[in-house]
């Protein structure tokens, strides 16, 4: 038992923070919360505070954080519209299996149902999109709430909580002590492994001969990605990753074919269709990665690995499922899986990456070298970085792209919003992953869509002097709707096309360097003079208007049926 | 195929837990038949009882769903003919039902039914059973124009089999 201390409410949530190792969080001010920001006044030399320009920054900064650095991000708004203002980055966090723990200021436990000024019932808000909640009402609840709140957020299967403190308890005295939480009676976070099911999982492994192992943000959630390596290599099994598991596998590995989905690679998507057993790990079959799940890998056997028993045959049928966290399978796995060569099932891979080479690859700049194409910005890019950085993407064309063509050396170098497919989620998730991990570049790539979306962290970065990279790919449309539109509403462009400030001038108005490339000659400097760049620098790039993504599989249609232009 | 299904769920009591568990049927849009919630025989466990037409799939899916919480200690879901299921009805019935020949205790024999309150405007009767034995006395009621009020109880269950056990494996487990 930790000595006890007469402190404030304010002041304990501050101290179990620190307890907790969360000395960075996210955060914006406001009247429910102004005994928390009194009590940061004090503690500003243990924890550092990261003033955001809105609340939803500051939820996505703390989720870009978690995602970098694999701790738990924090984040602090008052109460109303600042914790409403929440409520997208949660249910994003609570998609994408992202530990973080939102604080929210609450009117006064005595004004609770009153519609007091900025009243909002968070806690019934966010009921269905957090792992936990809980209203604290009084100061000696917070300890044991903090504890509670990052126990559950990190362990088993990640994910937010929220915390809703009310102000009376944020001024109340107590005596302080803080025990960090390592277990709950009704919540069992570590599966106990079948080995008999460990076991089964083997002999069909050993007696595939199309086997795929299709891997997710699982891997590197339980931190597995040298136990996935050993039991890929043990078994000479081609890996495919999920839009979340990318970059969990170095692309440059011999035994990695590509991304899997609506805009994944040839090979991997084929190679599904062609396998005749799936080993999924850490993912959850989404429908952007199945395409029509009833021709889902029509000649497969599937084995699902994951953590969470409600994922197990949620979305299609599974012949072998397996509660269990990635890497305490993955050990088991290693051990019986045999190597066997599979030289025909890989030159099938050979066969279909020259396919997606010839009939996308090598088609995906301008003909007339005229203008500057997406897909080479991000090839380009992963040039210049050689493979070394961490790339936050926004979502629609510029994240797609960014999942086709980056290349990856390090895990937990891809961050991007992937089940609820957040536009405005890659500048203030960059930021966070930049706190987070300073001694790696991080670049933010975002369409001229979503940067305006959350464009006004540029001041966060301006106050913080974040050595942050940003590229704006601008056609001046909202890209991946412009994209459907063309595809299969008749080139009806209903609302898509932007009217754009200048970038360049916003960016340099918040002291922010900044670059306007048009033309393909210009590409490569620019992107060096990006990654050369000390401090921040925004580069904004005009590219072709009406670019399209390609490999699509078109929503709810089979794998099979790839369309590449 | 469409069905009734009894979920039954042993969690921590504590605030927000029934909410949580009913934003399972919510956000799949089914509508909850009846919901009991009590707490069950080990103190601060609570035990829920939820009832709901719907298809196999969609049960299996949900009582995963509500085994992830983390105040779930244990869930299930049964097949309405697993249980042994009872609720209490009141009606509240015209005195006029028994101004005929007939006595009233022979009424009441009838439905299976005993009185609770007697006046001159109205008869209160309370019946126990099955939800089809409730439903039916409600309607024959109602056809003779008789009932004025109904309520009815959330379902009360016990497994044929046995529920203590599970009740016996959580003292120990946990």
């Amino acid at each position: 038992m930790a000595n006890t201390k007469k402190v404030k409410g304010s002041e304990a949530l501050l101290l179990s923070l620190i307890a907790e190792g969360a000395d960075i969080i996210f955060g914006y001010p406001g009247g429910q919360v102004i005994p928390v920001y009194d009590s940061l006044y004090d503690y500003s030399s243990k924890i550092r505070h990261i003033l955001t320009r809105h609340e939803q920054g500051a939820v996505h900064a703390a989720q870009g954080f978690a995602r970098a650095t694999g701790q738990v991000g924090v984040c602090l708004a008052t109460s109303g519209p600042g914790a409403t203002n929440f409520i997208t980055g949660i249910a994003d966090a609570m998609l994408d299996s992202t530990p973080i723990v939102c604080i929210t200021g609450q009117v006064p436990a005595s004004m609770l149902g009153t519609d007091a000024f900025q009243e909002a019932d968070m806690v019934s808000m966010t009921t269905p999109i957090t792992k936990w909640n809980f209203q604290v009402t009084s100061a000696s609840e917070i300890p044991g709430a903090i504890a509670k709140a990052f126990y559950i957020a990190r362990s088993g299967r990640p994910g937010p909580v929220v915390i809703d403190i009310t102000k009376n308890a944020q001024v109340e005295e107590f005596d302080f002590s803080y025990e960090p939480c390592t277990s709950l009676r009704s919540y069992l976070p570590t599966p106990t492994i079948e080995h008999s099911a460990i076991d089964s999982a083997i002999e069909m492994i050993n007696s595939a001969s199309k086997p795929l192992l299709i891997i997710g943000q699982g891997i590197k959630l339980s931190n597995a990605e040298k136990e996935l390596i050993s039991f890929a290599e043990k078994g000479n099994l081609p890996i495919a990753t999920t839009l979340m598991g990318i970059s969990a596998v170095p692309n440059h590995h011999p035994l990695f074919i590509g991304n899997l989905g609506m805009h994944g690679n040839v090979a991997a998507n084929r190679m599904t269709q062609d396998s005749d057993l799936i080993i999924a790990i850490g993912m959850r079959f989404s429908d952007r990665i199945t395409g029509d799940v009833n021709s889902y890998a029509p000649n497969a056997k599937i084995i699902h690995i994951d953590i969470d028993l409600s994922e197990l045959g949620k979305n299609l049928r599974v012949d072998l499922p397996i509660k269990a966290d990635a890497k305490g399978a993955l050990e088991l796995l290693i051990k019986g899986v045999k190597h066997i060569d599979r030289a025909d099932w890989f030159a099938f891979a050979t066969e279909m990456d020259a396919i997606e080479k010839s009939e996308v690859t090598d088609n995906c700049s301008d003909p007339n070298g005229e203008y500057i194409s997406m897909a080479q910005v991000i090839q380009q890019l992963a040039v210049a970085e050689e493979s070394n950085a961490i790339i936050v993407t926004d979502v629609g064309q510029n994240q797609m792209f960014s999942a086709l063509y980056s290349r990856f050396n390090h895990t937990r170098s891809f961050i991007t919003s992937g089940g609820l497919g957040t536009m405005g989620y890659g500048l203030p998730a960059a930021i966070g992953a930049k706190v987070g991990v300073p001694e790696r570049e991080v670049v933010a790539i975002m369409g001229d869509g979503g940067f305006q979306m959350n464009i006004q962290e540029l001041g966060t970065i301006m106050q913080e002097n974040l050595a942050l990279k940003m590229i704006v790919l601008n056609n001046s449309f909202l890209g991946m709707v412009r994209q459907w539109q063309e595809l299969f509403f008749d080139a009806r462009y209903s609302f898509t096309n932007l009217a754009n400030p200048d970038f360049v001038a916003i960016s340099k108005a918040y002291n922010i360097p900044a670059k306007r490339v048009t033309s393909p000659a210009e590409l490569n400097q620019a992107l060096e003079e990006l990654v050369n760049a000390e401090g921040s620098y925004l580069l904004e790039i005009c590219v072709m208007s009406k670019e399209n993504i390609f490999p699509m599989v078109p929503a709810g249609a089979s794998l099979s049926k790839l369309i590449y232009k | 195929m469409d069905k009734e299904y009894i979920l039954i769920a042993f969690t921590e009591n504590q605030i927000g837990v029934l909410n949580r568990i009913t934003t399972c049927y919510l956000r799949r849009k089914i509508n909850i038949e009846s919901l009991k919630v009590s707490e069950s025989s080990i103190k601060g466990i609570s035990m829920f009882v939820i009832s709901s037409y719907t298809s196999l799939e969609t049960i299996t899916k949900i009582t995963k769903h509500v085994s992830n919480f983390v105040e779930v200690l244990e869930v299930s879901y049964y097949d309405s003919n697993e249980l042994i299921t009872q609720e209490i009805a009141l009606y509240k019935v015209s005195s006029d039902m028994f101004s005929g020949s007939e006595r009233v205790d022979t009424i009441l024999n009838q439905f299976g039914a005993r009185m609770v309150e007697l006046t001159p405007k109205y008869i209160v009767i309370e019946k126990t059973g099955t939800r089809e034995e409730i439903e039916s006395t409600r309607d024959k009621l109602d056809q003779g124009g008789h009932l004025i009020e109904f309520t009815r109880s959330g379902s009360v269950v016990l497994h044929r089999k046995s529920i203590d056990k599970i009740l016996n494996n959580l003292i120990q487990n946990k």
